[in-house]
């Protein structure tokens, strides 16, 4: 798999920062978006999700950034080792329709802690399964990054930052590539 | 720091679709903390809900629209309120311009503390003479 940088897409919120990824193409070629940036180029400017772009970056950087933070309320779809965004009404807000089974995206994201969540890209639910939509690539690489992130932090290549907030490597350096 | 095209997204983002979605995670987090509070299972609240087990099923899996009834109904069970509306004091408008506001004060005020109170000390009457009192 390629080598790919994390590097934070948001962390002016209270309570949680955002990371990205952005994939190298070639030795020391790097790709011009990230992958959380992609995703909403695509889609905020294709005119048919633009609600729904909006919904998606209004829960993350105002309800999640800054009021509660990436609690287990906003991660309850499990995508193997990822999770996706929005959440699922569940049975508990199950008459939430059209914020929870009925929207379109997902976006794939990986969550380190209440404080720290990787976003990567994602795309248009369109089948019984992520695997069986069109976004089947974006849920096959979203595994990869979040493999290759869960073994760095359980190496201790890379490490959570004394308060809570940010991911450093092991010599405390910012700039992370895995 | 903020990716230039998410700053972008979030400028463009019209009201109503914030306070949807504010009012949304507020629901979700609220519901949430209820349940564990009061430890409600979800087959619990359903059956609390006097469904049937079809409608049960329709409850839990979501195939219901978001009313203000069924808001209603999560909140009796759960015991709290789910949604607050805002009021406002009674405000009325007066002739010739002049009008008529409540405001509500608060007037804190030092008091000193007593340095001999002065204590009635309980003495018990080992004897009632209910005769006493008679006129």
């Amino acid at each position: 798999m390629s080598t790919f940088a994390l590097e934070i897409w948001d962390d002016q919120g209270t309570l949680c920062t955002f990371y990205t990824v952005r994939k190298y193409t070639g030795i020391d070629a790097i790709n011009a978006e990230s992958e959380t940036d992609k995703f909403f180029i695509r889609f905020a400017d294709s005119g048919d999700f633009e609600d729904e772009i909006h919904l998606l970056a209004r829960l993350i950087t105002e309800n999640i950034g800054n009021k509660y933070g990436a609690t287990d309320d906003f991660f309850t779809r499990f995508e193997n080792k990822a999770h996706a965004l929005p959440p699922k009404p569940g049975s508990k807000v199950e008459e939430i329709k059209e914020f929870g089974l009925d929207f379109p995206l997902r976006l794939f994201c990986y969550r380190i802690s209440e404080s720290i969540v990787i976003l990567f890209n994602g795309g248009i639910k369109n089948g019984q399964t992520a695997q069986e939509s069109d976004l089947s690539m974006q849920f096959y690489e979203a595994q990869l990054f979040a493999s290759k992130i869960e073994e760095a932090l359980k190496d201790e290549m890379i490490k959570v930052s004394k308060d809570g907030r940010q991911l450093l490597n092991y010599d405390d350096s910012t700039e992370i590539i895995l | 720091m903020r990716s230039k095209v998410l700053d972008r997204i979030i400028k463009n983002t019209p009201k109503d679709v914030e306070i949807f979605v504010d009012l949304y995670a507020d629901l979700v987090v609220r519901i949430n903390q209820l349940l564990k509070e009061n430890n409600i299972s979800k087959k619990e609240l359903a059956e609390k809900m006097d469904k049937k087990p079809s409608e049960i099923s329709k409850w839990l899996c979501g195939e219901h629209n978001f009313t203000l009834r069924s808001l209603a109904k999560l909140a009796a069970e759960l015991g709290e309120p789910l949604l607050e509306v805002p009021k406002r004091r009674p405000h009325a408008t007066f002739i010739s311009g002049y009008n008529r506001s409540v405001h509500t004060f608060v007037v804190y005020k030092k008091i000193e503390p007593v340095n001999n109170p002065k204590v009635i000390e309980w003495q018990q009457a080992n004897e009632i003479n209910t005769l006493n009192n008679v006129g």
